[in-house]
């Protein structure tokens, strides 16, 4: 019985309805319409969680069905959905966060005057980001790619009025579409190369080595740019921090979640072809764990305690990808499993830094301090969100950050190995210096802050159970999510080429991994929380190194004089030349037309005249024309 | 077939006439009820477009709403056979699946620039009345079946548009006019030179027959053009068409159009005139020779680039709101270079479907920017800002409309820009991948000029403006309604366009593959 796989198609369809709803009924509905978007998304919820079960207790194929949606030429281009275990998987995690968060946001919101706009784009976000992770062609995927793309614009720059967000939310939207546009032709070419947009038959066609080698790593290196810009991975970065500027329930859901997730999503869903090339896949290896590394050195120095949770999520989207890049069925899993952990710790530290925006209306956590008595449920669960990320035993981080290491460790990568180890110190560390700063030590600022609602610690709470016990659906003891995502599809796949090699990681790394994050913990501790080492002596001794990572490297002052000023002199230079010298030159040989034209004849002293002697000029011409040269003369006479 | 089908083309092509008769009549002071039947009589040919759509045949090639009549007959001479040869005139109409649409497209965008001109104040009786002659004009062009109809109704468009432009446009109207008038005739002139060589040849206006003629090999009418003279001939109308698309160099006229003329015939023009370009380039250009137009094609795939690129790193620095989508325009008419220039089905669709949906978009901003102006006097992007706090709706809606153009799925802008890139990537990958980068620049000027527009801190001047009225809301709400019908369902207008699509790729193909 496939009842409610049949059915997945409604997932995504709930919450377009509850776009549909609040968009015409937003004016009417004003805040009731966060009851629209939470009982619809809830609905969803329900349907991906039995879909989910069904999925995993019945095994068996993928399920998939598609119906015409246009045809070209002899070509019929398809829409539909499918089931696989990976966006079964996908599909409880989206419409989870998204139902917690838009719960959440029913006190975090509450108040503000475009309230029903705000659920108006959430729900379309949530339509946008199932509607991605259902499709079974990669034409479809696209659709929803860029519908996410321009949710995640229009709710960065939901305070439009403010000149950080306007610029935020354009910056998201064009950096991401530098990645689209290789995602885009990636497509294109592998249309053509494959005669399809459906993974199966493109990944038959790799199967069946009907692409030449090059073709593959063009394809698949092509698709991984798409999932750079949305993923944040190094150089297209960029944004995602910026993005911070949006209301913190869309940076928890959108920016930590779902969205930035789905450029590892994309990854894992084309897998097939990533493994037919090595060097594709040598690329999304280093392109993570560069970005791990760099954001991760980033986030150490920031102030704002949204953008330190922005690095963090980029480096640990570069976790991800650095684990689909080492390859083999240990890596795949490895990097779709730290994808749902981090969901659910990351919403969580998310949650938790509004919920501490909320009571002190500041993101400076140097004007932070003292809040573990005044907030001790936002505070609780935000220790239990960074003991996730950190990677301490027994929490959810620990577990999905080993699989990483073991996988990584497994393909015999040890610069890579090095590198997340480092980046490991770096996450416990800053992490931590993020919960000392902000909930112990004295009040820095002046504010009377108190613990939120509970329609904003409720999802917390759930969220910081989620983070505790999310891992232990892979342990090394009881790989239940290996087996199952290696059960069918692209898992057969990954087996069939590297087999089964999902050995964890050997216990000294994962003693090794949870000492170093122990040690960034209690560094963390003696220079913010015992405050027995001076937080400055660092950037005393090396102040330049300080200076750039405070400064993110520079990247943004690189880009905006590399390509954004000479855009802009190229755009001038060229406006000149259309003005000068194209319409200069028409016109001087308009002015030379009129000036024969003024010799010749007085009838053309107007525009309208000359146009109207042309036509009649013309039909002149075509009578004597045809005259001339009908066979046997003209009845002129002419050419007898 | 219903009874009347057989004079239904005729009767949608002069509709309008009954309006012309009806505001002739009415004293021209009187300019409610100008403005009334102004309106209401663009409904005429709106439904019979509609009821002609109902009953047009999916399912066949061939022309259909056939009418011929003899016309005019001048003999001029004895054909060797000894029977008297006339120089004859036939009036003869029909549509495919390619006209169809545009015919559609038109009565639409003709009804909403109709109620788009409510703010029109002066000279209404003649506005009205040239306003309906230019959509005699545009309906006859895509009706014609014969060549010296297609360019009789082809002037008929320039010389209301010349008017429209020089009387009811804005400071430095005359010049624009003037500007229209000068390129287009030479365009026309062109045109007419290549329509009468044809002529000529082969002895027939009829477009049908000529692309049969000519594109049956070993025809023995045909066997005088030469490959040169063919050549020649398709470059003469590549060029007349290239002036109307408008191509790079030949495109400094529409911009003077674009910012000159009042925003409800910037509508039409730009919603409707440029396309008659991009049809007569398709139907004639690559219908008569296909072969000369398959050799050609890599340069028009450059030229499609040239313009893709060109129109939008202009765009990127323009400080009038109509300059950036007067670029916009190029840029986007550059896909359709593209799409063409792919010489398959796919490639030829997403043209065919950039046409329409550049229609309808670039109809719904620049009705949106006469609102913007309206309001605020200027569209000066610099002096604008912050409109989203007093006019939600219609920032919105420009949102929307911008996103459209952007190639948002979901939308129609991104199904034409899709396969006409598509389409491209299966003959000149490379040429398609630097021509993509389009997709990218057109995010970047759109957006600065949106958001410089309705983002950002709202001026004290602009806390008060009026968002949109309901005669307003009537074109925003159509214009989106039918850019995301086809964004979802591309069916819709794809159907239609498939047999006439498929008589033209096989020729074109047999000759490539």
């Amino acid at each position: 019985m496939d009842t409610f796989l049949h059915y997945a198609w409604l997932i995504p369809l709930f919450p377009l309805l509850a776009f549909i709803v609040i968009v015409s009924f937003g004016r009417q509905l004003k805040e009731g319409a966060a009851i629209v978007g939470i009982g619809l998304t809830a609905v969803s919820f329900g349907i991906a969680v039995l879909a989910f079960w069904q999925r995993f207790r019945d095994g068996g194929v993928d399920y998939n069905y598609v119906v015409d949606w246009l045809h070209v030429g002899d070509i019929v281009i398809n829409m539909g959905f499918e089931v696989t275990p990976l966006n079964a998987m996908m599909l409880v995690i989206v419409t989870l966060v998204s139902l917690l968060v838009q719960i959440y946001s029913k006190g975090y919101m509450h108040g503000d005057e475009r309230f029903p706009v705000f659920y108006q784009y959430l729900a379309l976000f949530t339509f946008s980001m199932l509607g991605l992770v259902i499709s079974p062609n990669l034409l479809q995927v696209y659709i929803f790619w860029e519908l996410v793309g321009v949710c995640s614009f229009l709710l960065v720059g939901y305070y439009y009025f403010k000149p950080e967000a306007k610029a935020a939310a354009k910056k998201a939207f064009i950096v991401t579409r530098i990645g689209d546009l290789g995602l885009f032709i990636g497509i294109c070419l592998l249309f053509w190369w494959t005669g399809s947009f459906e993974y199966g038959p493109i990944f038959e066609s790799v199967a069946l080595g009907r692409l030449e080698p090059w073709m593959i790593t063009v394809a698949a290196i092509l698709i991984f740019i798409g999932a750079m810009g949305k993923s944040g991975q190094f150089p297209l970065h960029t944004w995602l921090p910026d993005a911070m500027e949006g209301p913190t329930p869309v940076s928890a859901l959108i920016h930590a979640a779902t969205m930035v997730a789905a450029g590892v999503y994309l990854v894992a869903a084309t897998y097939p072809l990533f493994i037919a090339s090595d060097t594709a896949l040598t690329v999304v290896a280093y392109v993570g764990g560069i970005t791990a590394i760099f954001a991760a050195s980033i986030g150490l120095t920031q102030r704002d305690i949204k953008r330190v949770l922005a690095y963090s999520t980029v480096s640990q989207l570069g976790y991800m990808m650095m684990a689909l890049g080492v390859a083999g069925a240990a890596g795949y899993v490895a990097g779709s499993f730290h994808l749902m952990t981090h969901a659910f710790f990351k919403a969580l530290l998310f949650l938790g830094a509004g919920s501490v925006i909320h009571a002190v209306h500041t993101q400076d956590v140097f004007e932070m301090g003292g809040l573990w008595k005044k907030m001790p449920v936002t505070a609780l669960t935000f220790l239990i969100g960074c003991l996730a990320i950190a990677g301490i035993f027994p929490f959810a981080g620990f577990w999905s950050k080993e699989a990483i290491l073991g996988a990584v460790y497994g393909a015999h990568r040890y610069d890579l190995l090095v590198i997340a180890l480092v980046a490991a110190f770096f996450t416990a560390f800053y992490m931590f210096r993020l919960f000392f700063l902000t909930f112990t030590g004295k009040a820095r600022g002046k504010h009377e802050a108190h613990e939120s609602p509970g329609v904003m610690t409720g999802p917390l709470l759930i969220l910081a159970l989620l983070a505790v016990v999310a891992g232990f659906v892979n342990t090394p003891y009881a790989p239940l999510l290996t087996d199952w995502l290696l059960s069918t599809g692209t898992g057969t796949a990954i087996v069939n080429v590297f087999g089964e090699g999902t050995e964890h990681a050997a216990s000294w790394l994962q003693i090794v991994a949870l000492l170093i994050s122990v040690l960034g913990v209690i560094l963390a501790y003696l220079m913010y929380g015992k405050k027995s080492v001076s937080p400055n002596s660092i950037p005393e001794a090396m102040p330049w190194l300080y200076r750039l990572s405070y400064r993110k490297y520079y990247v943004d002052e690189l880009y905006q004089n590399v390509i954004v000023r000479p855009l802009g002199w190229l755009g001038i230079i060229l406006n000149g030349f259309d003005k000068y010298v194209v319409d200069g030159l028409v016109g001087l040989t308009a002015k030379i037309t009129q000036g024969i034209g003024a010799l010749h004849a007085r009838v053309q002293s107007g525009q309208i005249q000359s146009y109207g002697a042309m036509v009649l000029f013309g039909l002149l011409l075509l009578i004597l024309a045809i005259s001339l040269t009908v066979e046997g003369g003209g009845l002129f006479g002419f050419g007898r | 077939m219903v009874s009347g089908a057989n004079i239904l083309l005729s009767s949608l092509v002069f509709s309008p006439l009954l309006a012309i008769l009806v505001i002739a009549c009415i004293p021209g002071r009187r300019f409610a009820a100008i403005k009334q039947v102004g309106i209401l009589g663009t409904l005429l040919p709106l439904i019979l477009a509609f009821w002609m759509f109902g009953l047009f045949n999916y399912d066949t090639s061939n022309l259909q709403f056939v009418e011929r009549h003899d016309w005019i007959s001048i003999p001029i001479g004895l054909a060797q056979t000894g029977t008297v040869f006339a120089f004859e005139i036939n009036y003869e109409l029909g549509v495919d699946g390619i006209s169809m649409p545009l015919i559609l497209l038109t009565a639409i965008i003709g009804t909403l620039a109709a109620v788009a001109s409510w703010q029109i104040k002066k000279r209404l009786k003649e506005f009205f009345i040239l306003l309906h002659l230019l959509l005699i004009g545009m309906l006859g062009v895509f009706a014609a079946d014969n060549l010296f109809l297609f360019f009789i109704f082809f002037e008929l468009t320039l010389v209301p548009m010349y008017f429209l432009i020089g009387i009811w446009g804005y400071g430095e109207r005359e010049h624009a006019a003037n500007k229209f008038l000068l390129y287009n005739g030479i365009g026309s002139g062109i045109m007419l030179l290549a329509f009468i060589a044809i002529f000529v040849v082969m002895r027939t206006l009829n477009i049908d027959q000529i692309a049969a003629i000519l594109t049956t090999p070993d025809h023995p009418v045909t066997a005088a053009l030469t490959p040169t003279v063919r050549f020649a001939l398709f470059m003469a109308l590549f060029v007349a068409f290239a002036i109307k698309l408008p191509v790079f160099p030949f495109h400094t006229w529409m911009l003077k159009v674009h910012v000159q003329a009042p925003p409800s015939i910037v509508m039409i023009h730009s919603g409707i005139l440029l396309k008659m370009g991009a049809y007569g380039l398709l139907r004639m250009g690559i219908g008569f020779f296909p072969e000369q137009a398959y050799q050609f094609s890599t340069w028009l795939a450059i030229l499609g680039i040239i313009n893709v690129l060109y129109g939008a790193v202009l765009a990127f620095v323009q400080k009038d709101l109509k300059m950036v989508l007067a670029y916009s325009s190029i840029s986007h008419m550059g896909i359709v270079l593209l799409g063409f220039a792919a010489m398959n089905s796919i490639g030829f669709q997403g043209a065919m479907f950039q046409v329409v949906s550049h229609g309808f978009i670039s109809a719904l901003l620049f009705f949106l920017i006469g609102v913007i102006w309206d309001r605020t006097q200027t569209s000066m992007i610099d002096d604008l800002g912050g409109l989203s706090k007093s006019m939600p709706f219609v920032s919105g809606v420009f949102l929307a409309g911008g996103m459209a153009s952007l190639g948002l799925p979901g939308m129609s802008g991104f199904i034409s820009e899709f396969f006409a890139f598509l389409g491209l990537f299966g003959r000149m990958p490379v040429l398609a991948a630097i021509g993509a980068l389009g997709i990218v620049l057109t995010a970047v000027y759109l957006l600065r000029a949106i958001m410089r527009t309705t983002f950002g801190p709202t001026p004290s001047r602009f806390t008060g403006l009026a968002d949109a009225q309901p005669m307003e809301v009537i074109p925003m709400v159509v214009l989106l309604g039918f850019i995301i019908l086809i964004g979802v369902y591309p069916a819709v207008l794809g159907n239609p366009m498939q047999q006439a699509l498929k008589t033209i790729v096989p020729i074109v193909t047999g000759i490539g593959g």
